[in-house]
């Protein structure tokens, strides 16, 4: 299961999330966060605490980086453990989604 | 707002779920009778398939396919999503799969005609589909495989030795416009199994949230390497039986084997 907790600093908004993006997370992303996200202008996706990315969670991290970048706003993945990292490299996600979303 | 003819919302509430259970029984059978087509039989190999959904219904999809020149062309794909999502694009894919391998094109070929024939749906949709087509030639003994994101197949020899296969690059389906894909060919020999499988099975979970993990997967495929192709699939699907021990299974299992053997 999935959880996240939002923190603001000035223009930034850090958001930490906590368990694992799968295909359960999907109403939590796409009906709270996406519209919590709404206007932020710079977005920090902190993954110090996701354990585990199924092929649904990429999906949904996918739409999410693009929507934010179709509406102009700065997202960042930090944080991401090896492990995902390795299985985002073989998907080839960095390329998807900008080779510069996520922060190594 | 319920039609006149029903007495009770709670009536035309009954109805609407017993329309949709059986809309989704005939879904599954749909699927599995196309996921279940006869298995090619050819002299110089052993060659079988199952897939296991997560729900009623998955997103994973397998496919064998003869070609005219005696290749035989072997696809295992994974939507994301889950249940009845999942399954409209997993047709989707397999139609366009069929279509692209009239052409005879290469592996690598194929998947780039596919990603262009997918990639404006996919990307409306927001989804994606990995995919790894492979040729088998049984007369040259080699398998030549491509990959849309998706995972290498596992090949142990006679020896029980875990054969490193040359990596490739290529994004999944729907990932980038015009997308090109890598392939490499290995020579396979007798007794060699050649593993194609799914994310659902490394991924698969135990009470304790542990992952079957590929070193576990490798592990079974060299304990069961001597065995026929439809006995390994079977002592595969006990061997994450075992690990998961009832705990729900949450991404669909898809897994197809090849074996090599004396002609």
């Amino acid at each position: 299961m999935l959880e996240y907790k939002m923190e603001k600093a000035d223009d930034n908004c850090n958001v930490l999330l906590n368990g694992d993006l799968d295909i359960d997370s999907t109403e939590l992303v796409n009906n709270e966060l996406v519209p919590k996200l709404k206007y932020e202008t710079h977005i920090y996706l902190n993954f110090e605490d996701v354990n585990f990315v199924d092929s649904s969670g990429m999906g949904l991290l996918i739409q999410l980086v693009n929507q934010l970048k179709d509406e102009k706003q700065l997202i960042r993945i930090v944080n991401v453990k090896e492990d995902i990292l390795e299985v985002f490299d073989l998907l080839q996600i960095p390329e998807i989604i900008g080779e510069n979303v996520i922060v190594k | 707002m319920f039609p006149k003819h029903f007495q009770t919302f709670e009536q035309y509430n009954g109805q609407m779920d017993k329309v949709l259970a059986r809309e989704i029984k005939q879904a599954r059978n749909i699927q599995m009778k196309l996921l279940n087509a006869p298995k090619p039989e050819i002299d110089s190999g052993e060659i079988t398939g199952v897939s296991i959904p997560a729900r009623l219904i998955g997103g994973d999809y397998f496919d064998f396919h003869i070609m005219p020149n005696g290749k035989i062309r072997i696809v295992i794909g994974d939507v994301m999503g889950k249940g009845i999502p999942a399954a409209m694009l997993m047709i989707l894919t397999r139609g366009v799969f069929r279509s692209s391998t009239e052409h005879q094109a290469s592996p690598s070929k194929t998947l780039k005609v596919m990603n262009d024939a997918m990639y404006d749906d996919l990307r409306r949709l927001g989804s994606f589909v990995t995919l790894l087509c492979a040729d088998w030639d049984p007369e040259a003994k080699t398998l030549t495989y491509a990959s849309a994101g998706h995972n290498l197949p596992v090949v142990i020899d006679r020896n029980q030795n875990n054969k490193k296969l040359p990596s490739i690059k290529g994004v999944m389906l729907g990932g980038l416009p015009q997308a090109s894909y890598q392939e490499e060919t290995i020579s396979l020999y007798e007794e060699d199994v050649i593993f194609f499988y799914t994310d659902g099975i490394i991924e698969a979970q135990n009470k304790h949230g542990e992952l079957f993990k590929m070193d576990r997967l490798i592990l079974s495929l060299q304990q069961y390497q001597d065995y026929e192709a439809k006995e390994i699939e079977e002592a595969i699907q006990e061997e994450i039986r075992k690990f998961t021990n009832g705990v729900i299974q949450k991404d669909d299992i898809t897994m197809v084997i090849l074996k090599i053997v004396n002609n």
